[in-house]
């Protein structure tokens, strides 16, 4: 079953499958759950009946002001911060392995996420004094910096050359951050650190609204976007042919891919392999037109980042593994069984 | 054809020579700057009352042997690996090896004994012998087989599953942590002479297997048809040099810990100047490579004094670039 949806006078007109459609509601509705769980969970006890009504505003009468407080103030921004940042990295993983036209095209993996890290810890380590102003910033320009040397170095070569090339960066740029960590002074060395490692634990109201305005408007024109998507995924000829403006095209899509990345690296710091893993894992649930499949790509992502960090907090409770660690370890096994099955080629 | 033998022979003289400057150079300087007759002093007349001779001997003489013999390991290791696999990106640490000879180690000094310098490198062996199946295999079974993407591909995964394992065991057990800091960055700053003792044969082994076995490595870079055309057994032959590089690899990562792109940069190099046959490869990467090392630790002890930077970060930062340019220039 196709439904269409037509928007500003046929200016943006979606296609929907109807099953897809349905699966993006039962997603939505883990979510919610995953996300009371996660209010649960943690060294303060609560049932989850208890993080449920206090996420409801039905706790008021019980006068628990610690638990409202514990779940209001530090396990739900801190949950929303993994739903969002992992939306952006699964949308920007999307748009990347589109452009690409490679199902193993990832942010972290091809020197983006690198980047925007390399930025922030010069801005931490260096002049540690404008940290909380200038992260957001410096992470983009980083990240967009790296994505316009390996498209420089690139030129016109293989698709797969972008994944080789941004491996060497990402080297490359690993080393610098290593030296900063080494020599910089210690203290805003492990600041630098604990982001590094791609954490959740630190999130605040601020970074909820920073992410999710960037979200918002990520996934505004993403979804613009999405049906020019489809078409180059058949190739660039064909894409030409069909009066696609090939080069503007992929030059929005490839800053929207890094901008998504970018923002989500700056607030939580690299979280690996979740823009790899969240659009293969959409394909797999259901086929579905580009549009609906980036909103499934979005929600998967933001569930995956969700449990990571659910595992990370309760596995080795108190010690708190971060979300990223986490990722890494359920990401790259299926990175592997992804570059078996890969029959794209 | 006699005059390009002439010429490479000159060549390894010459290189002898430097590897001799670049030797002493590397003992010379440091935090303390030590004037060449004391330095050749330390060595026919050890006057164990002279401070200098105290630093030759017991600081430097060690750490610029081990220099010399990691650099010399993980050029061949290199190169063996780029000639069988017919792939000119092919690299100890890009493959994963590193990554899995160091987690291997790390696992072991927590959960046994730290002080057991006997089995380090035994123990790296296994865990570089480990990941490089662990990659081989995935590369192999994915579409196209053993190209230098799916080679990548799979050990750059693989790195990053054992650096998250790394992470999380430090995380848990903060102490060997601080032990193992400097080591995992790759440096030759905390090198031990009794660890070298130990790893000692297994070099000889290493490099003399690499040397026995380079025309047959001449044979498999032309390609596995003319291999078998030429009468080798490529399977068994393909092993022996599987074992041969990570004998090679893991002494590195006991020594030094994993110091990434050396056996990548080194063969590439030698390769421009004296072609694809690897009776000669194989000789001057042992010498270059042994050069490059303790060039670069001189560097890296020289360029911040009195601190140091890690040797490994050095060998990154030169060799990922070259990586780039090699994937420009090769990967079709």
């Amino acid at each position: 079953m196709l439904f269409t949806l037509r928007l500003f006078k046929q200016g943006l007109s979606l296609q929907f499958v109807t099953l897809a459609v349905l699966w993006c509601f039962i997603l939505l509705a883990i979510l919610f759950i995953t996300l009371a769980v996660s209010a649960t969970t943690g060294s303060y006890p609560l049932s989850l009946h208890d993080s449920v009504s206090t996420l409801l505003g039905q706790n008021q009468w019980l006068i628990d002001s610690q638990a409202s407080l514990i779940v209001w103030e530090f396990r739900l921004p801190r949950s929303l911060v993994a739903i969002l940042s992992g939306a952006l990295f699964g949308l920007s993983g999307a748009l990347l392995q589109n452009m690409t036209r490679n199902p193993l095209a990832d942010p972290s993996l091809v020197g983006i996420s690198q980047g925007a890290a390399l930025a922030v810890v010069i801005l931490t380590i260096v002049f540690p004094e404008y940290i909380d102003t200038w992260r957001e910033i410096a992470a983009f320009s980083g990240a967009i910096f790296v994505a316009m040397i390996i498209q420089l170095l690139r030129g016109k070569g293989h698709p797969l050359k972008f994944i080789l090339l941004g491996i060497g960066v990402a080297a490359f740029i690993s080393a610098i951050i290593s030296t900063l960590l080494t020599y910089g002074d210690i203290q805003s060395a492990m600041d630098a650190l604990s982001w590094l490692a791609g954490s959740v634990h630190s999130a605040s109201w601020h970074d909820v609204s920073i992410l999710s305005i960037a979200l918002f408007i990520v996934c505004c024109i993403a979804l613009y976007q999405a049906r020019t998507m489809s078409v180059i995924g058949l190739g660039d000829e064909v894409a030409i042919g069909l009066g696609t403006n090939l080069k503007k095209v992929m030059l929005i899509q490839l800053t929207l891919s890094v901008a998504a990345a970018a923002i989500a690296t700056a607030v939580v710091g690299p979280i690996g392999f979740i823009g790899l893993l969240a659009p293969h894992l959409a394909r797999n649930i259901v086929r579905s037109g580009p549009a609906n499949h980036l909103i499934l790509t979005a929600l998967v992502g933001a569930l995956l980042v969700l449990v990571a960090d659910i595992i990370g907090k309760t596995v080795f409770a108190p010690t708190q593994l971060a979300a990223g660690l986490v990722t890494s370890l359920i990401g790259a096994p299926l990175f592997a069984y992804l570059l078996i099955k890969n029959n794209h080629k | 054809m006699k005059r390009q033998k002439w010429l490479s022979y000159t060549g390894i003289m010459i290189m002898l020579v430097l590897l001799t400057l670049t030797f002493i150079w590397h003992l010379s300087i440091g935090t303390k700057t030590i004037p060449i007759s004391d330095l050749i002093h330390s060595f026919y007349a050890y006057d164990e009352s002279n401070f200098n001779h105290l630093i030759i001997q017991e600081l430097r003489f060690p750490r610029a042997l081990i220099a010399a013999c990691v650099g010399a390991c993980l050029a061949v290791a290199g190169a063996l690996m780029q000639g069988v696999t017919r792939n000119p990106l092919a690299d100890p640490g890009l493959l994963g090896m590193m990554t899995g000879g160091a987690l291997a180690v790390v696992y072991w000094s927590t959960f046994v004994d730290v002080d057991s310098l006997v089995w380090l490198p035994l123990i790296a062996a296994i865990g570089s012998l480990v990941s490089a199946m662990i990659v081989w295999s995935i590369a192999s079974r994915a579409p196209g087989g053993l190209t230098s993407l799916n080679l990548i591909l799979a050990g750059s995964a693989f790195t990053a599953f054992s650096a998250a394992l790394l992470a999380i065991h430090h995380l848990i057990d903060q102490q060997t942590f601080e032990e193992m800091r400097t080591w995992l960055v790759g440096s030759l700053l905390a090198s031990n002479i009794d660890i070298f003792y130990w790893c000692l044969p297994w070099i000889v082994i290493g490099l003399l297997a690499a040397i026995i076995l380079a025309p047959s490595v001449t044979a498999l870079s032309m390609g596995e048809e003319v291999a078998t055309g030429l009468g080798i057994n490529i399977k068994k032959r393909k092993w022996q040099l599987l074992i041969c590089v990570v004998i090679l690899t893991s002494v590195s990562i006991a020594l030094a810990g994993p110091l990434g792109f050396i056996g990548l940069v080194i063969p590439h190099v030698v390769r421009f100047f004296v072609g694809a046959d690897y009776r000669w490869i194989i000789p001057y990467c042992i010498l270059l490579g042994a050069i490059y090392l303790l060039f670069i630790d001189s560097i890296a002890r020289w360029i911040i004094q009195p601190q140091e930077v890690a040797t490994g970060l050095i060998t990154v930062l030169i060799g990922a670039p070259l990586f780039v340019l090699l994937v420009k220039m090769k990967v079709r």
